[in-house]
């Protein structure tokens, strides 16, 4: 009996020692996964609550962080539209016979340069068979010629185009989004590609728009001396619009988009910094109109912006808030 | 049995040639055996790439991702599709069960890869599988070294590509080279659209032409006297040049020029990953891959004989200079266990020459090592298991227990021809003294096998580690089975001398007997007082179980690959050259600060496509260190490490990790949550996904014993989204496809053609100048042309905005999801799950079509307690069945399981005592404990028995037996724990692996022969076998 009782016993011992084993052996990997997963670098520079972003000197330095007080400014606005240029209607003239008649004499060329009153061809009546001299009426250079030695002209031919070229048009499309913002009279900078560039204003604007484009047209007149520019050449204007002043205007590489956001670094403390949301009011291609989150005065991050939303970021995309 | 010795013994000769022969094939083998470092514990995994061409995370899923994953749906043995939509990037994880054979599956995704092609649109990207590899395929990185200062990067980039990549990847065994860094060569065509609309062309029209005036064709033949003459038409364009003088139209007889309205240049493909070094200056890197199953030793053999080659063919000035290969992890891993290994044989023969006391019965069990080695050796090749720590770690651990049986073997014929009356034959008496024990042994050996069964049924990662450890042990306890039950006999008879009758007292040799001489008085006093014998017994299971409460634990030790690889995590939004490349700089330039390091090599992003996915807010910094005998501050990789977290410090919005190159391979393939609780959020809106994740998280952060509780970021990427207002293009006789097509090409770029040198093609870019796209107010001004042919400004017909949108799109088995994952500290997971379960229900409503499920390793460890609590008491009933049909007793079979517990204490005190942890391999070396703890007591129950049925009183039997079997008892208990020893002390690569294992083994075998040797003879009497029910029986 009592052999029994101690088999017995041993068995429960032996049943009980391996169930401990397995419950501990279980309870440790649980532990163990928990403790491989904590592991990582502790962020130690965001704090939570007040979303405070410290960066200490070097760090500023290696990022190339920079710090700017807010203040007043001016915003060039500008719209950008494609041009060409054209002949200054207001100083062309269509050399025209005035009988009709066989031309005897062709005097100038295309590219000829020829003065008022000079003669460009002769041409032989054909009602009084008298040849008469056929003359400039401006000055300026030959840029159409349609006619030939012998052929018959009638009066509705036009022989000559002769232009003025010292000074061009520039017809600009006016888009219909631009229409509202276009105005006589302000400054626009054309480019031809290269190094060619003009400044103007605009002089003129059609009271309609084309049925067919749906584009206006905004014109400049420019001096060409020089004969630069020639017509049938396509530009790009860049017409500014607008020139305001603002009460804050901070660079556009100091706004940064977070959660849909737009946010501005504010320089808390010497090397503290804290987002801060804003609303954007005008913008050109270099700065932007800040109409609420930013006062004048403020310290806030221009450049180098992006690395502190990163390090806002850090929290999330190292998940979680339970550091 | 009985008759198989028989057998061995009469055909001596066909016998030991037949061992000599098997041990010349098996030694040929195991030269032979594909090396690794350590087992590949990749899951079997087809992943499809798809590049597409700058879509973002929502149409590269809805347009790629989604057909590839519907199309692999149904695979046979399939396990698991994972998939992850990236910026211009797919990648499709297609997962088979384990043991699926890798061939069949990329067979089976192959012929579903067709289907799918035929669902994606044309033009978005074209679905590839990956490279034909695993996680230990990335055997050698190397960098374009330019000592000449000549070459710009886009040179090298094409040096590496058109040069070195081709001649790497015909080399056998390597099935992929892929390039990072540099530019890729490119004509650039670069348009200015004031031109286009000068000469009233669009971006189409242009790219059209280029396609059309770039071709070679071929006209068959003229025959020409008798001679045929191959007639080829030529009219490829041959450089930039050529591309310049295409023609686009003629006005009036007048051509226009490609020249005319864009500069044509060559230029640098767009970019999703570089390739730094030492403080942000670019390099140009490749990687080689070794093809799966391939031995990686001679691959990298073969790679570093060819790079000498390639070297030569090379540019002046131009080098290949690796920073990274595995040769050097798997040389010192193999070293590590092989030296192990070759001290633990010299000091297991040296224990046998010492007990055995002559050397002619030694050398008989000296040699069943060789033979059970190179037994196993011949069987891995067999079943495919390659050389590595782990497997060759497994037959150092079995060293010591190889011998055992030959060792009773021997002993026997040993202490019977020394009895042997002079006239009896010798080869009776060793066929009677070896038929004697072939059974004991027989039955001792499958056990040893059976115990380690439980580690055949681990899975995963663990499970893949292992496994062929078991293997190898249990292959080479079978060899040493077949040795001592058919070789051992016939060398015994062979090679053990008779003794004349005059010494036949077992000549005692001089260490046993003083051991002797001290074991008696104390097994007879535990025997006679046998309640202090049960007294001790109770006491060291206490300490055990005390101990083992304060063991530390581990999952798995890490594996020091020798590399540390930094792993920088920045914004998601980050641009590539501006952003990380800015602070990968900074970083780098920290690291070099560290006097340990010599150098450090970044890649940023990805390269070619097939061994990396990521994007470019990911960057991983080789670590290049100086030989370790110049540090100063560190002895090991550990201090390095910590030298590294320490100097490097923070950096802002940036995650730094540290790992090493297999060890993050791996990461990335398995892809799994590494926290205990992963809850995941199925579901089809992200922005609801999203946010109720962290309703989610922020449920789970309020029960108690949460932590680290964390959600995916999956948003945060920064659109220009294009909207064309379809009333509005309409009234200009516009479609979308023409504003698509036109924004695709002005914006993003298109490939039109190809330039060739050679067989080299490179790709003809075309896109608009920087200035006329580079921002969202740009793209506002891009012209489309209408029907009627008026130029009409985007932003007259469609909206232009900016969000932020997602940054990647994950989906498992065909569904997005969003995880949540948490730890649980100071509580019990099962209720954590139950409690977080019901709060959930309660607190968070999710709309209809959403789902959560909750995994994650407690779910695996779950699974494997589950397991394990099957395959635990089927093993000990197994090892019970065993010893019952080998005692043919009850009571014996259960004094000798009650030997199991005895051992374990041993086990954790010796852990406790040496400051680690309780981890996997720990847990291994307490099974390999169990099955030597058994064999012992096996041994000593045997004797006894023996001499209770020879009619001794059993006090007397249990003393008596004790002390007679204290020698073999002693000598197998010894030979497997010297047998471990190298590993224990060797500080080699992977010993961290091993350590824990060993000192397992050694510890518990400690105080199991101890308790073997004191305890069993106190509770024999109780477990007795009965010799007169025996004898009726009979």
């Amino acid at each position: 009996m009592k052999n029994k009782k101690i088999l017995i016993l041993v068995c429960v011992l032996l049943v009980g020692i391996l169930g401990a084993f397995q419950v501990l052996l279980t309870r440790h990997y649980c532990n163990a996964l928990s403790e491989t997963t904590t592991t990582g670098a502790s962020p130690t520079h965001h704090d939570e609550e007040a979303e405070i972003i410290r960066l200490s000197a070097q760090e500023k330095e290696e990022f190339g962080i920079q710090v700017q007080r807010a203040s007043e400014g001016e915003l060039d606005l500008y719209a950008v539209m494609p041009g060409e240029v054209v002949y200054n209607a207001d100083t062309v003239a269509h050399i025209v016979p005035r009988y009709p008649g066989v031309v005897l004499e062709v005097k100038k060329n295309i590219g000829d340069h020829v003065n008022r009153g000079e003669v460009v061809a002769v041409i032989e009546s054909n009602e009084s068979l008298v040849p008469y001299p056929l003359k400039s009426l401006i000055n300026g250079v030959v840029v159409e010629k349609h006619i030939t030695l012998g052929e018959v002209l009638t009066e509705d031919t036009v022989a000559y185009v002769v232009a003025d070229l010292s000074t061009v048009w520039v017809n600009l499309t006016l888009y219909q989004k631009d229409i509202p913002f276009v105005k006589i009279g302000q400054d626009v900078v054309i480019h031809a590609g290269g190094e060619l560039t003009a400044k103007g204003k605009i002089s003129y604007i059609s009271p309609v728009v084309n049925e067919d484009t749906r584009t206006g047209i905004a014109r400049v007149v420019l001096r060409n001396s020089r004969g630069l520019w020639k017509p049938g050449m396509f530009v790009t204007a860049r017409v500014l619009i607008g020139k305001t002043r603002v009460k804050v205007r901070v660079p556009l590489s100091a706004i940064q988009q977070v959660d849909e956001d737009n946010v501005i670094f504010v320089k808390k403390e010497e090397n503290e910094f804290v987002p801060r949301k804003v609303h954007l009011g005008r913008k050109d291609r270099k700065y932007a109109e800040i109409t609420e989150g930013l006062n004048p005065g403020e310290e806030y991050v221009a450049r180098g912006a992006f690395f502190l939303k990163s390090e806002l970021l850090k929290a999330s995309f190292t998940g979680g808030h339970a550091h | 049995m009985i008759k198989f010795i028989e057998f061995s013994l009469r055909n001596r000769l066909l016998v030991v040639s037949l061992a000599v022969l098997m041990l010349a094939g098996g030694y040929a083998v195991y030269r032979n055996l594909p090396i690794e470092a350590f087992p590949d514990v990749s899951p079997v995994l087809v992943q499809v790439f798809t590049e597409t061409h700058g879509l973002a995370p929502e149409e590269v899923e809805k347009y790629v991702t989604f057909p590839v994953e519907v199309a692999m749906m149904g695979l046979p043995n399939l396990k698991l599709i994972r998939s992850v939509s990236n910026f211009g990037l797919s990648v499709v994880n297609i997962y088979f069960e384990d043991g699926t054979d890798i061939y069949f599956a990329r067979q089976v995704v192959n012929e579903r890869l067709q289907e799918a092609r035929e669902q994606i649109p044309e033009g978005f990207g074209e679905p590839q599988m990956g490279p034909i590899s695993s996680s230990m395929g990335l055997i050698l990185f190397y960098y374009l070294k330019d000592e000449s200062g000549k070459y710009s990067l886009e040179e090298l980039r094409t040096i590496q590509d058109w040069i070195i990549k081709y001649n790497l990847q015909n080399i056998p065994g390597v099935t992929e080279v892929l390039s990072i860094g540099g530019y890729e060569k490119q004509f650039q065509v670069i348009v200015n659209p004031f031109a286009l609309l000068r000469y009233d062309l669009t971006i189409n029209e242009v790219i059209e032409k280029i396609r059309a005036n770039n071709l070679n064709v071929g006209a068959q033949f003229l025959v020409k006297n008798r001679e045929e003459y191959i007639v080829r038409s030529v009219g490829l364009v041959k450089g930039t040049e050529d591309i310049e003088n295409i023609i686009l139209k003629s006005v009036d007889g007048v051509p226009v020029f490609l020249k005319d309205v864009a500069e044509v240049k060559i230029g640098g493909a767009i970019r999703r990953g570089i390739q730094t070094m030492n403080g942000g200056k670019e390099v140009v890197a490749g990687m080689v891959i070794k093809l799966y199953g391939e031995n990686s030793s001679t691959v990298i053999e073969r790679i570093e004989k060819r790079l000498e080659e390639i070297n030569r063919m090379l540019p002046e000035g131009v080098k290949i200079a690796p920073y990274y290969e595995q040769k050097s992890l798997i040389e010192s891993c193999v070293s590590t266990v092989t030296t192990a290994l070759g001290q633990g044989i010299i000091l297991v023969i040296f224990v046998l020459m010492l007990f055995l006391g002559s050397f002619r019965p030694g050398l008989v069990v000296a040699l069943s090592i060789p033979f059970s080695i190179l037994f196993a050796a011949i069987w891995m090749r067999y079943f495919g298991i390659t050389a590595n720590l782990m497997s060759l770690g497994g037959l150092a651990i079995a060293i010591g227990m190889m011998v055992d049986g030959t060792i009773v073997m021997v002993e026997n014929v040993d202490r019977m021809l020394r009895s042997a009356e002079p006239g009896d034959s010798k080869l009776r008496i060793v066929m009677q003294a070896c038929s004697e024990v072939a059974r004991p042994i027989t039955f001792a050996i499958i056990i040893i096998i059976v115990v380690f069964l439980p580690l055949f049924t681990l899975k995963g990662v663990e499970g893949k580690m292992f496994r062929p450890l078991a293997y190898t042990v249990a292959l080479a306890m079978f060899g040493s089975l077949v040795f001592a039950v058919f070789i051992a006999p016939p060398l015994a008879s062979l090679f053990v001398k008779v003794k004349t009758a005059s010494n036949n007292t077992a000549p005692k040799n001089q260490g046993t007997g003083w051991l002797l001489r001290k074991y008696q008085p104390l097994v007879e006093f535990f025997v006679t007082h046998w309640r202090s014998s049960i007294g001790f017994a109770i006491a060291l299971t206490i300490i055990g179980i005390i101990v083992f409460g304060r063991l530390g634990s581990e999952f798995t030790p890490t594996l020091q690959e020798g590399t540390i690889v930094v792993r920088l995590t920045m914004a998601p939004s980050i641009s590539l050259e501006e952003g990380s490349k800015e602070i990968v700089k900074i970083v780098e330039k920290r690291l070099l600060k560290i006097p340990e390091v010599s150098g450090v090599i970044t890649r940023i992003g990805r390269g070619e496509v097939g061994a990396h996915t990521d994007p470019v807010n990911n960057a991983e910094m080789y670590i290049l260190l100086k030989p370790p005998h110049t540090w100063e501050r560190a002895k090991s990789q550990e201090d390095i490490e910590r030298i590294i977290r320490r100097e490097l410090g923070e950096v802002p919005g940036v995650l730094i990790n540290l790992t090493q190159p297999i060890e993050m391979t791996v990461d990335e393939l398995l892809e799994g949550v590494r926290a205990q609780l992963a809850i995941k959020i199925f579901g089809d809106d992200l922005h609801v996904l999203e946010k109720k994740a962290e309703e989610i998280a922020a449920v789970i952060r309020e029960i108690p014993g949460a932590a680290d509780v964390q959600r995916d970021q999956v948003s945060g990427t920064p659109q220009v989204v294009i909207l064309p207002d379809r009333e509005k293009i309409a009234r200009y006789g516009i479609n979308i496809q023409d504003v698509q097509g036109t924004i695709e090409a002005v914006v993003g770029g298109v490939e039109a053609s190809y330039v060739f040198e050679g067989v080299r093609r490179f790709a003809v870019y075309v896109r608009f100048a920087p200035e006329f796209r580079n921002t969202s107010e740009d793209i506002g001004n891009i012209l489309i042309r209408s029907s009627s042919g008026v130029m009409v400004p985007l932003s007259q017909i469609a909206e232009i905005k900016e969000v932020t949108g997602p940054r990647q799109i994950t989906r498992e088995n065909g569904q997005r999801f969003i995880t949540v994952q948490c730890n649980v500290v100071d509580r019990d997971i099962g209720s954590f799950v139950n409690e977080a379960q019901r709060a959930i229900r309660e607190k968070v409503e999710l709309p209809s079509g959403y789902f959560v499920t909750w995994g994650g390793q407690f779910k695996l460890q779950q699974e494997a307690n589950r397991r394990l609590a099957v395959v635990v008491p089927v093993t000990l009933l197994i090892v019970f069945i065993l010893l019952y049909s080998s005692f043919n007793s009850m009571k014996n079979s259960l004094l000798i399981l009650l030997n199991i517990p005895l051992a374990l204490v041993g086990g954790v005190v010796a852990l406790w005592l040496s400051g680690q942890n309780l981890s996997v391999p720990a847990s291994v070396g307490f099974i390999a404990l169990f099955g030597i703890a058994l064999e012992n007591a096996m041994v000593l129950v045997t004797y006894i028995n023996q001499l209770v049925r020879e009619g001794l009183p059993l006090k007397d039997a249990c003393i008596k037996g004790a002390c007679l079997r204290l020698r073999p008892v002693l000598m197998t208990a010894l030979t497997t724990a010297l047998g471990l020893i190298p590993l224990l002390f060797s500080h080699g690569t992977g010993s961290e692996i091993q350590r824990p294992l060993a000192t397992v083994v050694i510890g518990g075998l400690l105080t199991s022969t101890a308790l073997t040797l004191l305890v069993i003879p106190a509770l024999y009497r109780w477990f007795s076998i009965k010799p007169e029910i025996e004898a009726i029986l009979d």
